[in-house]
């Protein structure tokens, strides 16, 4: 029962019939700014005047007991629903006791006006201490503001307490608040892109404005060791945008306290298109669509986490401790560029910014090693944004430095980073339509681009992940030949989502493809690109029928036709269902892309029957006839009988060359190219099938300390054969000795001639060379299926890779009258995985055949 | 009237027919769960690379409806319908009763709150 039943009614009628026409105001004029502080005006003369009621009719008094209002009231900053924090300050001790009646009917009072009240009582003694566990009173009191009582009792606390607290216990403090704004950030995913943003505690909200505010201002208290003149000193480049953040949030939360007539911070869809019916925060102008408002929103957001995220990383850097000393190793990856403190990087020579590839040089040093932009860095790259836009890099120079990007631990970060400072959508003006993108969809969390990182740093963060789904998937990228082509998909998956178009899978192929074209990718590459872009949703599509139906398998797989495609796919997959949210890729579908996948790769691996037809129309054949009209015959009389596989692993340009290989062996029966790619060496050798010709092949690669990771052996109607070896060169010999490219080729020559004596050489290596410490053991296994095709043997050997061990099965088949039809070698870690269809006279191998074959397999490599 | 509440276990190519056949009968609401499990369907064995990878527990979809117990019959025999294949694997429907419904937003009870 209030103490004064008529000033109580009196004061709830004003207080409701002023909130009525904040209200009515507000929805006039959508002023945030005005609407807190007038709020704060009624609510502190309300408060003011039950003080007088309760405790002192002098507002100046009673003398040892002062009343002050913290955080949002002490920053005249009350939002409609938002909470009171007061703070009832006592000299000693002794004044709770005596003070306790008249404060306990005042609190009441402002209760029962339905004012949600946080009263806090300490003495001035107890405001000296800093409770690592209380930090919000610490920070509330940053904020505190005289309201009544004992005015000279407020000095002391805010002129010397204060500061004397601060300035002591800013470290202490400044982790606190760190480890705290933190760990909210990771529980929002530490990103301000959600579809359904908080505006208050998710990253780039107020909480993070005011973060901002306190750290500047207790870095300021604890250089002045005292209160700055004009409040939170922040950096002089943020301010403008930094307010205009501010109210632009004060304004949408005005609206969702309206909204809502409680404290909901949620800033949900409905509420999205109303605020943007109305331009909440952007007054003027035609009707804003949601997707655009947001994007207005999205823009102050990230404005506000990026400074915030700044300004914890420079407080937290300057300061001694454990952390700072590991944090201090990263210094050592200064260098004449850059210069690293903490995490933050800083640029040595700004000028050097003129050069477009110093500005992709940084983001790639951020990618490599997971540093942020100071803030310097910052600005000075956003100086040199225009001149870079006036003549921007390009074509092969553009995506070279972009692979290096994308390839990098680090990427999403890397690539976030450059998206904030608007350098992504000058470089790849495509990203522009999903830029803060909003899609409603309530399985999405974040908004498109932002998904689209999120799926890049699932990728990279595979490596290190200790599930055993996700390990599964690190071995497959592990195997991946171009690795950045799946990135780039990834990227570019979903920017036809922010086209006028039912089908955003077609739109972001036809957008994708123009980007593509600028960035002078080889036809293979862009063609790779594509492909995933189109069918990214074709797993998933599977996986809603009956995966262990062979028929789903097969529809599947020869959608996807190659098994590097079927690995990137599987990879993207996996990336962009995880990316929707962090829920989304469950056990029970991680599971079934595997089964899907390895399903798939068993039908390609056991489907190279298809052979080509000259007479067949075939997309792929008139391609290449187009390209070679004057080959006409030759050209098909090259094709004839080589598998499908053949041209799906072969761009154009290879088989024109093949084919030019082989019109060469009249003149040479053995025709030998060698290239270096990626990551390994590509020997490709042309000549006519005969026995024994694929083990010598492999047995010199051996001989010459080569590791075969891959291989590839068709052979066409004719019997002409190309085999393609990929190997890695662990001696260095190519490497370091040019001359001896030719000599090696000479070599594989030779040895295909007879004109060597391959087992010599093979001795001579094996007698100086160390064998490879077996981390693992690899149980040989041999599996034989007659039934994947119609005229070959299937036969899988997964045994321990070693050097040599190719040559020696393939010299098992020759031994045991076995022709090699196809090869397809793998190498996974310390295990060879070696798929070959053999035939024996022209047809497949009998089962006694098989059993033979099988027991010199055996004995050849031991079981 | 009371209800009563369906558990159908399907296979996951048959949820869009079967969430459709419900649709066409006035059947709106529902709870989709991805589960796995067998009854009498042999798991599924796959060798890549030489390693085995088996499912026992073949991965289904379980849908739960709570509905008035006169439109019981034909939601089971919508769902019978559409997910039907005739092979071993198709699913099984159990059939529970409900002693109260309550939604949560107003406190309605009862078949109101379905």
């Amino acid at each position: 029962m209030p103490a004064n039943p008529s000033l109580a009614n009196e004061l709830r009628d004003q207080y409701l019939r002023e909130t009525a026409r904040l209200h009515r105001e507000f929805a006039a004029t959508g002023d945030g700014r005005a609407a807190v502080t007038a709020r704060t005006a009624l609510v502190e003369s309300i408060a003011l005047r039950l003080w007088n009621e309760c405790v002192s009719p002098d507002s100046a008094g009673p003398a040892g007991l002062a009343l002050a209002a913290l955080g949002g009231f002490g920053r005249r900053w009350l939002f409609p629903h938002s909470d009171v924090d007061i703070l009832l300050l006592h000299e000693s001790d002794s004044g709770i006791a005596r003070f306790k009646d008249a404060t306990r009917r005042f609190t009441q009072d402002l209760w029962d006006l339905r004012f949600r009240l946080s009263p806090a009582t300490r003495t001035l003694s107890e405001c000296e201490r800093f409770d690592p566990e209380n930090l919000e009173f610490v920070m509330s009191l940053l904020d505190c503001r005289y309201l009544a009582g004992d005015r000279r009792l407020f000095e002391r606390l805010h002129g010397t307490v204060m500061p004397r607290l601060v300035a002591g216990e800013a470290q202490q403090i400044i982790k606190r608040l760190a480890e705290l704004t933190r760990a909210r950030h990771a529980k929002f995913g530490n990103t301000v892109f959600h579809l359904e943003p908080n505006l208050k505690d998710g990253p780039g909200g107020l909480r993070d404005y005011n973060v901002a505010c306190w750290l500047a201002l207790i870095s300021g208290m604890e250089s002045l060791r005292g209160w700055p003149a004009e409040g939170a000193p922040l950096p002089m480049s943020v301010r403008i945008p930094f307010n205009s953040a501010l109210a632009f949030l004060m304004s949408v939360r005005c609206f969702l306290h309206f909204r809502h007539m409680r404290d909901d911070n949620s800033l949900s869809w409905d509420a999205q298109e109303e605020a943007a019916m109305q331009r909440i925060g952007a007054p003027g102008g035609p009707a804003l669509s949601a997707s655009a408002w947001m994007r207005i929103y999205f823009g102050h957001s990230r404005m506000i986490y990026r400074v915030c995220t700044q300004l914890l990383e420079e407080n937290t850097s300057a300061r001694p401790s454990l952390f700072r000393e590991f944090q201090s190793l990263r210094s050592r990856l200064s260098n004449a560029e850059f210069s690293v403190v903490g995490n933050l990087v800083f640029l040595r020579q700004p000028a050097g910014l003129s050069d477009p590839q110093m500005v992709l040089r940084t983001f790639r040093f951020l990618a490599r090693h997971g540093l942020s932009l100071s803030s310097s860095a910052e600005s000075q790259i956003e100086q040199a944004l225009p001149a870079l836009a006036a003549d921007p890099p390009r074509g092969a120079e553009l995506w070279h430095l972009l692979q290096e990007i994308l390839l990098a631990p680090h990427a999403a970060d890397a690539l976030r980073s450059m998206h904030s400072l608007r350098l992504l959508t000058l470089l790849l003006p495509e990203f522009r339509l999903i830029d803060s993108l909003v899609v409603r969809d309530y399985s999405h969390r974040f908004t498109v681009d932002e998904h689209s990182f999120v799926a890049i740093e699932n990728l990279h963060a595979l490596r290190q992940s200790q599930s055993k789904w996700d390990q599964r998937y690190a071995e497959l990228l592990d195997e991946l030949e171009q690795p950045d082509l799946l990135y780039l998909s990834l990227l570019l998956h979903d920017v036809g989502k922010g086209a006028e178009s039912d089908n955003h899978v077609q739109s972001s192929v036809e957008i994708a493809g123009a980007c593509l074209d600028r960035l002078e990718l080889d036809a293979p590459d862009r063609e790779a690109v594509l492909f995933l872009i189109g069918r990214h949703l074709e797993m998933s599509a599977a996986l809603r029928r009956d995966i262990f139906d062979p028929e789903t398998v097969r529809a599947f797989a020869e959608k996807v036709e190659t098994p590097e495609h079927l690995k990137m796919l599987c990879l993207l997959t996996y990336a962009d269902i995880k990316a929707v949210n962090p829920e989304a890729l469950t056990p029970w579908k991680a599971e079934n892309i595997w089964q899907l996948y390895i399903a798939a790769a068993n039908y390609l691996n056991r489907s190279l029957d298809q052979r080509l037809h000259i007479d067949s129309h075939d997309e792929v054949m008139e391609h290449l006839r187009t390209l070679a009209p004057a080959a006409g015959k030759k050209l098909e009389g090259f094709l004839e009988g080589l598998p499908r596989r053949y041209l799906l692993t072969h761009p154009a340009s290879e088989v024109l060359a093949h084919l030019e290989m082989a019109g060469q062996l009249g003149r040479d029966p053995v025709q030998v190219a060698l290239r270096r790619g990626r990551h390994w060496y590509e020997l490709t050798v042309v000549t006519p099938d005969r026995p024994f010709l694929f083990s010598k092949m492999a047995g010199a690669l051996a001989a010459w300390g080569m590791n075969i990771v891959k291989a590839a052996a068709f052979s066409n109607q004719s019997g002409t054969v190309v085999d393609t070896f990929y190997f890695t060169d662990r001696f260095r010999t190519l490497e370091l000795n040019l001359p001896e490219w030719e000599r090696f080729k000479s070599s594989i020559h030779d040895v295909l001639l007879g004109k060597a004596d391959l087992e010599r050489m093979l001795r001579d290596r094996m007698r100086s060379d160390k064998s490879r410490p077996q981390k693992i053991k690899v149980q040989t296994k041999i599996e034989f299926d007659d039934s994947c095709s119609a005229h070959s043997t299937l036969v899988e050997v997964i045994a321990q890779d070693q050097p040599g061990l190719l040559h020696r099965i393939s010299s098992t088949f020759a031994h045991e009258q076995c022709n090699i039809e196809i090869a397809l070698i793998e190498t996974e870690g310390q295990t060879a995985i070696d798929v070959f269809y053999l035939t024996s006279a022209g047809a497949k191998l009998s089962a006694a055949h098989q059993t033979r074959l099988l027991q010199a397999l055996l004995k050849e490599l031991g079981s | 009237m009371t209800m009563t509440k369906i558990e159908a276990i399907i296979q996951t190519s048959k949820l869009e027919a079967v969430k459709e056949a419900l649709h066409e009968i006035g059947v709106e609401g529902m709870t989709v769960l991805e589960v796995r499990g067998h009854g009498r369907q042999k798991g599924h064995t796959e060798v890549y690379r030489g390693r085995e990878y088996t499912v026992d527990l073949i991965p289904k979809i379980k849908i739960e409806i709570v509905l008035a117990d006169d439109i019981v019959e034909r939601s089971v025999q919508a769902i019978v319908t559409a997910a039907r294949t005739g092979k071993i694997g198709d699913g099984k429907i159990f059939i529970t009763h409900v002693d109260d419904a309550i939604r949560i937003r107003n406190d309605e009870r009862g078949e109101s709150a379905l």
